[in-house]
């Protein structure tokens, strides 16, 4: 085969890969799927519309941000450091799921999600949501606002949203430090 | 989640289709790792490589990223496949007008060209071909106008990712790639189906019918020019001849109306809309020359259906297959990966991966071009009302639904719709014509709702027209006709159960937002101009189940107290797993500690279906039930809504066993060891906190229950069959020498650690296949409130709140019926306003469409905030529970556009409601 | 997004025009408003009524009287400018909050003079100085369509420009000097076709508004009409017959574009999107052939085709840039999905000589947009935050050579200015 290649290293889930000879022009869910084995960033639209497929991009200045794979090269990430769904909960040294994130767990206990497929985006979301207002909280009148801004570009079709967005609603709220009471 | 530990017991047996071996073995179940522990299936020693699969289908898994759907699986994840994964794409035809002349794949470079190319002559020569139920023309042969729109002409097969990633990209909307020659016109073809439904009730609502449905039967027409022609009239004719007798009897009525008759006709549509199950079709396959073995990972609602029909379809070709292993996994469809075509595309595809296992997995332009689509439906209704009662005096429909290239269940889907288009209320004479149509549409599968969505929306908004046009509020209307308990459905079937339309009108009726809406329009407007404020209700029955429902179930407690449950269910993302878990808590106190789900094998209880259910008669039923083997159906496909009611049947059926004859008799037994010598009925036991309590003896524990059981050999499992007709089958068992009539067909019981024995039935009795007419006879109602406000300037319309409410029994777990209903919410939000797609030419079958122009409800679309449900308490705590699924994805569509009618006065009767519809309107 | 309101350079020469205004209302003393007075009502057929709703629509007046998630015709849209905030005002026949008192009469005096029924001098945001050439019978028509809308009691919020910008009489000196009764053709014909195309697009659609470079005193520069000019973020390109066969339009492709939003070189975006969902996807198939007869003139120049793009090597920073950020929609080779991403090969914002509007839509993204037929473009994300200046000019000299036939003349101080 003789597609061009270009090395990738990218820092994933806390684990250095590569460098690794990707395709030029190969979009990194698909990196992450075929070549990486990590399956759960899932194709929704394949368009950047439902942000399925969105992973946590990890910035130098300590601030995150989501960003769909499915419309990012795969170069775009070469030398960045990001999360997927699959390094969101603490795992031990055989790989196992030994505790939820508090995002995790009130997907849970929420019910929020039945078939689960949009479920790695919503994780990331609400995870990049909580961490920004552990930097910065906001008021709490505001937390509805906040969240609603913060999920409305994923798509859900099982639960109809609310149990989603009720979960970190309350999360937000119940989570020291991540409101003020002030205005 | 317990480890399994696979033991020779739990041996995968195969079922013989044709010749053909097969294996039914989800992934992560016990039947898989049974595969290896019996060495049906190897694994190669792949250098040390940790070949577990990570597969779980529970919640933790869903939310840690595990793999949980066959859309997560490659081969390297299959231990025994070679880890090369293949990748497959079809091409399709994009114009359905003209003949098809081949392709042309010189954009490819040397580079991209595919490793293999499958078309129609590779099928026809090596006698491949779809199962009947999908008709004709897997692959299209050259020379051939389309059946329809996106219809698969080749599939082109890469032995890698990069390549066919990179050719898919030249290839894909490039439509210079299939070529076309003569235009033709689309083919003409008869319709997919028609039939009549014509009733005529006696003097009263609960008399018996002069003409009905379920009487005399509904009736078909023949065609000429590819339209129905309906029977000639006549009293004394056959069911056709007299049902049209009464059909034109009631035509003439309404001609003549009496001049206190309101008499409304009504032209209403629906749209053509896609289910957008977020996980795209796929399937996974690797064909296997040297042993003549087929594997196929797939996503579907019904492994069973895949099953047999894979296996014939090998079973009758020249490729050579003797063992077919075939695992289906968790999926999400909402109906459309329910009887659909993807998983024997996949075969094929695996079949020509050349010892390559082979992907063929939809993208979401693909996914749109292919999957099932909700049938678009045009209805005439024509509802004849007294002015001065305020009563329903008959009912025309003339539904059309159109059914698309293929006819899968476009029969089924209309008349569904067209058996529940008189809603909740009670019609005292209906004609009700229903045909489901072929055209070069997209073909249409078995969406959310079930064809129900449609004509019950059309009825709902009709009644509140005339309930306005009668000067009454449409609530008070909706009362005075809502059927009640012993009332006919327009069927002349008498549902069963007690019937609470009335009180789920009532609460709607003293809903907050019904009650004060007339003020708050005033206000609202008053305060904020350009702004129109609405309010609007709408109502539904929605039956739950098929009439051809059955399943298996095997419950088994071990000597440690941890319950153990198989199910013919799958999960589709409704939470059957959980559900069915908390189904055993009834009778074991305790929700199963595992669950495993698509089970296809049960040895323990061997039965015999017959291969089309539908062609029944009382007496093939009659004489072949003789057999103690015979069922009518061995195990239905997970939809309709038919896992908390039909499924929780025998998983509690199946509990209870356990629980009457093994726990029970345990319990016993240390009690009076204990020197108690209360002898208590089984009936008065409870469950409390995980242990069973009956007045005044110590509470015993499942586990120290279950080891005496064990210890005694008392029954510590079950395994059961039963099949419902709207009706369950019954017969009588004789278990420890005790006869009793169980509403099963088919039982075993294990005994301590002992083998399964197969007890014999007696005296079986089935509901008569003719019931089948009835269409509809377990019903769940819902009704809902929308709250709603136009804005003039754009034609938006926003939801400002909606309750729903509904009535569906006692809940297994009620954060998944509340589930359901947000979920149905947002789907119905959907329907009623954005969701989309033309029929033809501009619609999905050009390959182009996606979410930017579909559009789905986001967050802020549904009142995310502000919406509520309320369930109705059940009648008692030993009703059942009801299917609601389905039922809770309708009424809000009407209650939708009925509250656009409350704002800005006009009534739309094409969905979906638009902002150009409604600035054309306010202009 | 927001519309442009026709921004407010003109306000620069109030100051200017201050003496000579009071020197004309010295001599003229013709300050004979009315703020009270009859409610009119108007009884106009109903094919009057209809074909001023057209004309309603042909000239757009929903576009700044409607304001978002507001009352139709309402007004209350706000303009924001350097000197101040101007507000679209109410035409609901709202008789105290809107026109419900105003004659025909006073009707076709603001659309012609510039005049509110009070005697006060419109702004020019109010397009007065296209809408001149209109007909009587056209305004009338007009008039008899906003009587008949739902009046809206909204009052309008009063623009307060500082001094001395606030002093409307300033406007009088303002028309005197740049006020004309017709404005300069852009292109050549005589037709009758493209005499109503002219009608259509100078008067109803008051295009030049936008499209006409503004001069030092927020005038139309009538010298150079059509020729391209950035009242906002965004530049209004050159629409001359010249600067539109130079980026390959054709007629056809022309039609197109007023008629749907969409054609295959491009989509309508910013203030564009509203001008064609709101005005000119309502003319008539006869009105826009004629509007794109007198845009092209009436013998069009030939369309400029796309030059063949030099090689790139794969390596360039704006390839890099390009595959990493954009390939992933419009395709690694530029092509676009049709009904979903505009191919960027050919794209007419690509061919524009400005990299201004391509280097904006880098930066700030685009929203989802619908356009008419069930259409609709995804959303673009903006880049701001992934691409520095030098990254952001490699991407889009990239783009222009390779896909627009452009030089590669755009530099990170141009990327820089515009962020």
């Amino acid at each position: 085969m003789s597609l061009p290649t270009r090395p990738l290293t990218v820092t994933i889930n806390g684990k250095q890969h590569g460098p690794i000879d990707v395709p030029e022009g190969m979009m990194m869910i698909d990196v992450l799927h075929e070549m990486l084995d990590l399956t759960a960033s899932r194709l929704g639209c394949g368009q950047g519309i439902c942000h399925a497929c969105v992973v946590i991009w990890d910035r130098d200045d300590q601030t995150s941000e989501t960003v769909p794979t499915c419309i990012t090269g795969a170069d775009f990430f070469n030398g960045k450091r990001i999360r997927t769904v699959e390094g969101i909960a603490p795992r031990n040294d055989k790989g196992e799921v030994t505790t939820l994130s508090p995002v995790q767990q009130a997907f849970l206990d929420y019910f929020s999600f039945q078939c689960g497929y949009c479920t790695p985006g919503f994780v990331n979301a609400a995870t990049v949501l909580i961490e920004r207002l552990r930097r910065s909280p906001i008021a709490r009148r505001d937390v509805e606002t906040t969240v609603a801004a913060a999920l409305e570009r994923h798509i859900c079709r099982c639960t109809g949203y609310v149990r989603y967005y009720e979960a970190v609603r309350d999360l937000i709220l119940k989570t020291p430090g991540l409101t003020r009471t002030t205005v | 989640m317990t480890p399994w530990r696979p033991s020779r017991r739990q041996m995968l047996r195969a079922t013989l289709i044709g010749g053909v071996a097969v294996y039914l073995a989800p992934l992560g179940s016990r039947a898989y790792a049974a595969l290896f522990e019996d060495q049906l299936l190897t694994v190669p020693d792949w250098n040390g490589r940790d070949g577990t699969l990570k597969y779980r289908i529970d919640a933790v898994a869903k939310v840690t990223g595990q793999k949980v759907f066959a859309r997560d699986i490659r081969a390297r994840d299959m231990p025994h496949w070679p880890q090369q994964q293949g990748h497959a794409l079809v091409l399709r035809v994009t114009k359905a007008d003209r003949l098809y002349n081949g392709f042309d794949l010189s954009v490819l470079d040397p580079d991209l060209k595919p490793d293999r190319i499958v078309t129609a002559a590779d099928l026809a020569r090596d006698g491949l071909a779809f199962p009947d139920y999908y008709g004709d023309d897997m692959l299209l042969p050259e020379g051939q106008t389309p059946a329809y729109l996106g219809q698969a002409v080749a599939i082109l097969i890469y032995r890698d990712f990069a390549r066919f990633r990179f050719a898919k990209y030249k290839l894909q909307f490039n439509n210079t790639i299939v070529r076309y020659g003569e235009e033709t016109g689309p083919l003409a073809r008869n319709p997919w189906g028609s039939s009549r439904f014509v009733r005529v009730a006696g003097p009263t609502p609960d008399s018996d019918d002069i003409f009905s449905p379920v009487k005399q039967g509904p009736f078909e027409p023949t065609y000429q020019n590819h339209e129905p022609v309906w029977p000639a009239a006549s009293r004394d004719g056959d069911v056709g001849a007299q049902g049209m007798y009464y059909a034109n009897a009631i035509a003439d009525e309404i001609a003549h109306a009496p001049p206190d008759w309101l008499v409304l006709t009504r032209d209403h549509a629906s749209q053509s809309a896609d289910t957008s199950a977020l996980e795209p079709d796929n399937a996974n396959g690797w064909y296997d020359a040297d042993r003549q073995e087929l594997h196929l990972v797939v996503a579907t609602q019904s492994p069973q259906e895949v099953a047999e029909n894979a296996a014939s379809m090998v079973a009758k070709s020249r490729i050579g297959v003797k063992r077919l292993f075939l695992h289906p996994c968790f999926t999400v469809g909402y109906g459309s990966k329910d009887h659909y075509n993807m998983p024997y595309y996949g075969l094929v595809a695996a079949v020509y991966g050349g010892g390559v296992p082979v992907r063929l997995a939809n993208d979401r332009f693909e996914q749109f071009q292919t999957s099932l689509k909700r049938h678009q439906f045009d209805m005439r209704y024509t509802i004849a009302v007294d002015r001065k009662s305020g009563l329903l005096q008959a009912f025309q429909a003339a539904i059309v639904a159109n059914g698309g290239g293929r006819a899968n269940c476009s029969v089924e889907v209309t008349m569904a719709g067209a058996t529940q288009s008189d809603s909740v209320y009670y019609f005292p004479k209906s004609d009700i014509a229903a045909t489901a149509s072929a055209s070069r549409a997209i073909d249409c599968g078995a969406a959310r709702g079930f064809g129900a969505v449609e004509t019950i929306t059309a009825t709902e908004l009709m009644v509140d027209e005339i309930a306005t046009e009668l000067g009454l509020d449409p609530l008070d209307f909706r009362l005075r006709n809502v059927r009640k308990t012993g009332m006919r459905t327009s069927q002349g079937a008498i549902p069963q159960g007690v019937q609470r339309g009335e009180a789920v009108l009532e609460r709607a009726k003293a809903h907050p937002l019904w009650s004060g809406r007339a003020a708050r329009k005033t206000n609202y407007d008053a305060i904020h101009p350009g702004k129109y404020y609405g309010v609007g209700f709408a109502a539904c029955h929605r039956r739950y189940g098929t009439g051809f429902e059955a399943s298996f179930a095997k419950v088994e407690v071990a000597p440690n107290g941890q319950i153990a449950l198989s199910h013919t269910a799958n999960e589709i993302g409704t939470g059957t797993s959980s559900s069915q878990a908390v189904a055993c808590v009834r009778w074991l106190g305790r929700p199963a500690d595992r669950v495993e789900l698509a089970v296809t094998d049960w040895p323990e209880v061997p039965v015999e279906a017959p291969a089309d259910p539908a062609a029944l008669t009382d007496a093939d039923q009659n004489r072949l039930q003789q057999n103690p083997r015979w069922t009518p159906v061995s195990a239905s496909a997970s939809s309709a809504s038919n896992s908390s009611y039909y499924f929780t049947h025998t998983t509690r059926e199946a509990a209870r066993i356990v629980f009457r004859h093994g726990l029970w008799p345990a319990a016993l037994a240390i009690w009076a060891a204990r020197g108690l010598s209360m002898r208590p009925a089984a009936e008065s036991a409870r469950w409390s906190n995980g242990a069973l309590t009956v007045a005044g003896l110590p509470p015993l524990g499942l586990a120290e229950l279950a080891a005496q059981a064990h210890a005694r050999s008392l029954v510590t499992g079950a395994t059961v069959h039963a099949f419902n007709r709207w009706r369950w089958g019954e017969a009588d068992f004789k278990i420890e020498g005790v006869s009793q009539r169980l509403a099963l067909d088919g039982l075993a019981v294990r005994y301590g650690n002992g083998a399964y024995s197969l007890l014999d039935r007696q005296n079986v009795s089935y509901p008569p296949p003719r019931s089948i007419n009835a269409m509809v006879s377990s019903y769940t109602v819902t009704a809902a409130l929308a709250e709603l406000v136009v804005d003039a300037g754009s034609g938006k319309v926003a939801l400002l709140k909606h309750h729903n409410i509904v009535e569906c029994g006692n809940l297994l777990v009620p954060e998944l019926v509340s589930g359901q209903i947000q979920g149905g919410a947002a789907g119905s939000i959907g329907l009623a306003l954005s969701e989309c797609l033309p029929l033809y030419e501009e619609g999905p079958g050009d390959g182009t469409w996606n979410f930017n122009r579909y559009h789905l409800p986001r967050g802020s679309d549904v009142a995310v905030w502000t919406q509520t449900a309320d369930v109705l308490p059940p009648l008692s705590d030993t009703e059942p529970p009801k299917g609601m699924a389905e039922a809770a994805g309708i009424p809000l569509v009407a209650a939708i556009v009925n509250g656009i009618a409350h704002a800005i006065g006009h009534r739309f009767r094409s969905l979906p409601v638009t902002p150009d519809q409604i600035l054309a309107v306010l202009g | 997004m927001s519309r442009p309101r026709h921004l407010w350079r003109w306000v620069i020469g109030l100051g200017v025009l201050a003496g000579i205004a009071i020197g004309v209302f010295i001599s003229t003393n013709l300050l004979r408003g009315k703020t009270d007075g009859p409610v009119q009502v108007v009884n106009a057929p109903a094919d009057v009524v209809a074909r001023g709703k057209y004309l309603a629509e042909a000239a757009d007046c929903a576009a700044c009287h409607t304001a978002p998630g507001g009352a139709p015709f309402a007004g209350g849209l706000a303009m924001p400018s350097g000197f101040g905030t101007i507000y679209a005002t109410n035409i609901t026949p709202d008789p105290d909050y809107g026109i419900g008192r105003w004659s025909a009469d006073d009707f076709w005096r603001a659309l012609h003079d510039g005049v509110r029924r009070d005697g006060q001098q419109l702004y020019p945001a109010m397009p007065y100085t296209s809408y001149r050439g209109m007909t009587r019978e056209d305004s009338d028509a007009i008039y008899a369509y906003v009587m008949r809308l739902r009046p809206a009691q909204v009052p309008n919020v009063v623009t307060n420009l500082r001094f001395p910008f606030n002093v409307r009489l300033g406007m009088r000196g303002w028309n005197l000097l740049f006020l004309t009764d017709s404005l300069p053709a852009v292109s050549v014909g005589s037709s009758p076709a493209w005499q109503r195309g002219r009608y259509l697009v100078d008067v109803l659609g008051h295009c030049g508004e936008c499209h006409t470079p503004r001069g030092m005193l927020g005038q139309m520069e009538l010298s150079r009409p059509m020729t391209g000019f950035a009242l906002g973020r965004f530049e209004a390109p050159d629409i001359t017959p010249a600067g539109l066969a130079a980026r390959g339009w054709t007629a056809a492709a022309l039609r197109d574009f007023l008629g749907s939003g969409l054609t295959e070189d491009g989509s309508a975006f910013s203030d564009m999107h509203p001008v064609v969902m709101l005005s000119t996807r309502r003319l008539t198939p006869n009105d826009l052939v004629k509007a794109v007869k007198y845009l092209m003139g009436d013998t069009p120049p030939p369309p400029v085709s796309l030059p063949p793009a030099p090689a790139i090597a794969a390596t360039s920073p704006g390839r890099t840039s390009y595959v990493a950020l954009c390939a992933g929609c419009h395709g690694l080779d530029g092509d676009g999905i049709p009904n979903t991403v505009v191919a960027m090969r050919g794209n007419t914002t690509l061919r524009l000589t400005d990299p201004r509007n391509l280097i904006v839509s880098m930066l700030d993204g685009m929203a989802a947009q619908n356009f008419p037929y069930l259409q609709s473009m995804q959303a673009m994300p903006g880049f701001a935050d992934k691409l520095s200046d030098q990254q952001a000019a490699d991407l889009a000299n990239y783009l222009r050579i390779s896909f627009g036939g452009q030089k590669g003349d755009v530099t990170p101080a141009a990327v820089r200015a515009l962020r």
